[in-house]
């Protein structure tokens, strides 16, 4: 069963309001709490789009990035990265790695959904 | 650099009110000649130095001013600071400073030091802010925790028709953020506390080294005491590490082993030997020669039987803090255990007349080089001195640490010297001693003598990291030691030309710079330009 997004954070608090407004906005999402589980997820649930936390436990977000663009099946996976503010060097490797879209905590809830509607290539909420 | 030891000259002669042809008569030597040393044109050094203090009625120590000399290098090494730079005053300012108002001078070099040390620091800590884990880790905490309140306060905001359960939950979740965030804030001030605490003593290592400027690296209390610990020693057999365990044993119970496995101390930190106070037992590692277990068996019986004497020396306020009387503690037990294995008097007789040959003396006592090395540069007891020797110890990566001065020469006191000085080039011929006349650009010049070596490895695979450790005399000393046989010391082109350090050293015209000079009054040369010449 595909869904829509999945999220990669291990954080429980920020994770719990990152599937409330997705949710709420009207996606199906499904959560993941360490960088090992991910690859695995996502083939699994085949989403349309993967938000990654940079800093995760066992397998950090780069290293996660990096695996699923060498991955036959993942690669064309779009990923939006979550960084944290002033750490300018993760969002180069992330580029770099080839992420799609980059949101920087602590951000606003309508950054995170702008930036996912805008990477499901669906039309941005008035 | 020199100590305006001319100057000295002609003001005490001055105010005996003799004449330079009267002195010069009384010296034995030619007015003319007396004009250039008391204008600072000519070197003066051992006997003719000797009889002008005779004549002046002076002590040998007060005519070269060894303080004085100290004190113009730290003042000098202030007016080179980029910061005073640009008002132009140059070493000659720094000497005349020093002359006219000692006291003064001695605040700005105070005030100087303060301030390159609180530079350090701020450096120190924007690396830390930089690299430091912790602070990392709390950062990431901060971040993840305000993003988490800061989201969820927006749902409780945003959504008007939120569940009561959902509600709830965000609410929770934003209180038990906000706790944890009050956690990480006290955490970070405890961090900032504590590190302050630590730097509030100001740098230890420094407060030592007054310590031993201050003492001329000559601590007449602690020779003395050597005297009657060796004489204990001694009761138990012929001088030596068999003396030594037996005293060890009969005198504190303590006992000696050995072991194949490093040795590490109550911080994990790993060495050849270690002290169990508890057990009271002595451990080596297999590896360690007979010369460090000699003298570390000295420095354990010093200790343990003269525990006060060192407490009382490092009792003075020129030490601050825990740290700095720590390492004061540790360095003079050291010296002490130096003074036990090397008496003071039977060593400058051997030295004298073995023209102190190092090697020679390891073999009569059993130490190694930079025992004998470091010994030798406190043959300074005003009653019995022998020749005046600078000592200096590098790592391989080129920083300097530790180091003792000589009247006159500028022993950098941190960071790295000159890459020409032979202590770098002994890296390249361990455990062979190497040999080096030096000619600095004001014209003096010196014998250095350096040997790089490194403890024995203990297991394939055991990193040996080499010490390079120098001694320096003024060539007038030179030949007194062995090291001058077949060289012409009369013969300047043979000299290495030296300086103290690239930012402290005027010549334009060496290949081997790797820095700017910070000389103030001094034309500047960059170093590294674009070969075609551009207005930078």
């Amino acid at each position: 069963m595909a869904i829509d997004v999945l999220i990669a954070e291990d954080e429980p608090s920020i994770l719990e309001s990152l599937a409330f407004i997705l949710k709420r906005a009207g996606w199906t999402i499904e959560a993941v709490t360490d960088g090992d589980a991910v690859l695995d997820a996502a083939r699994r649930l085949r989403p349309r789009l993967l938000v990654l936390d940079v800093m995760l436990p066992r397998r950090s977000g780069f290293e996660v990035l990096k695996a699923i663009r060498s991955d036959r099946m993942l690669s064309g996976l779009s990923v939006l990265i979550l960084t944290a503010k002033g750490q300018q060097q993760d969002r180069r490797t992330a580029e770099e790695l080839g992420a799609d879209g980059f949101v920087t905590k602590p951000y606003a809830n309508a950054e995170v959904v702008d930036a996912v509607r805008r990477l499901l290539g669906e039309a941005l909420a008035q | 650099m020199r100590a305006p030891i001319g100057i000295r000259i002609s003001s005490r002669r001055k105010a005996l009110g003799r004449s330079q042809a009267a002195l010069a008569r009384a010296v034995g030597i030619s007015p003319s000649y007396l004009n250039l040393i008391e204008r600072n044109k000519r070197d003066v050094g051992g006997a003719v130095l000797l009889r002008i203090a005779a004549a002046l009625g002076l002590d040998i120590g007060e005519l070269t001013g060894e303080a004085e000399h100290r004190l113009v290098a730290d003042v000098a090494e202030a007016f080179a600071d980029p910061v005073l730079a640009p008002l132009g005053f140059d070493g000659e300012a720094a000497r005349d400073l020093v002359a006219g108002n000692p006291a003064l001078a001695a605040a700005l070099a105070r005030l100087h030091r303060a301030y390159a040390e609180s530079r350090n620091e701020r450096d120190a800590y924007a690396d830390r802010l930089r690299t430091d884990p912790l602070l990392r880790e709390m950062l990431h905490q901060v971040l993840s925790g305000i993003t988490a309140v800061r989201s969820g306060a927006e749902i409780l905001a945003d959504v008007p028709d939120i569940g009561e359960d959902d509600r709830r939950r965000f609410v929770n979740s934003i209180g038990s953020e906000a706790r944890m965030l009050t956690g990480v804030a006290r955490n970070l001030l405890g961090h900032f506390e504590s590190e302050a605490a630590v730097r509030r003593a100001g740098s230890p290592a420094r407060e030592l080294d007054d310590l031993i400027f201050e003492n001329d690296n000559y601590f007449a209390g602690l020779e003395a005491v050597a005297i009657s610990l060796r004489r204990e020693v001694e009761a138990f057999g012929p001088f030596g590490e068999a003396a030594l365990v037996e005293a060890l044993a009969r005198r504190f119970a303590v006992t000696v082993g050995r072991s194949g496995d490093r040795q590490r101390d109550a911080f994990g930190f790993p060495g050849q030997y270690r002290y169990d106070a508890e057990t009271r037992t002595m451990w080596f590692e297999g590896s360690a020669i007979a010369a460090t277990r000699q003298f570390q068996l000295a420095r354990l019986y010093a200790e343990l039987a003269a525990g006060d004497a060192i407490a009382q020396e490092i009792d003075t306020p020129l030490l601050t803090g825990e740290a700095a009387r720590r390492l004061a503690f540790r360095a003079l037990g050291s010296y002490l255990a130096a003074a036990v294995v090397l008496p003071y008097e039977r060593f400058l007789a051997d030295a004298e007349t073995l023209h102190y040959d190092i090697e020679a003396l390891r073999q009569t006592y059993m130490a190694s080089f930079e025992q004998v090395a470091h010994r030798l540069a406190t043959l300074r007891c005003p009653d019995a001195r022998g020749i005046a020797f600078g000592f200096l110890r590098s790592d391989p990566a080129g920083r300097l640490t530790k180091h003792f001065p000589l009247p006159g020469l500028l022993l950098p006191t941190s960071g790295h010297a000159c890459p020409l000085w032979v202590i770098y080039e002994a890296f390249r011929q361990p455990e062979t001693l190497i040999r080096q006349l030096v000619r600095f650009a004001d014209g003096s010049r010196y014998l250095f003598l350096a040997r790089a070596g490194a403890r024995r490895s203990n297991a394939f695979g055991d990193r040996r990291v080499h010490t390079s450790v120098m001694l320096a005399c003024d060539l007038l000393d030179a030949d007194r030691t062995v090291y001058a046989r077949g060289l012409d010391l009369a013969a300047a082109e043979g000299d290495v030309p030296v300086g103290p350090a690239c930012r402290l050293c005027t010549r334009a015209d060496c290949a081997s710079r790797q820095e700017e000079a910070a000389l103030p009054g001094e034309a500047h040369f960059a170093v590294r330009a674009p070969l075609v010449p551009r207005s930078f």
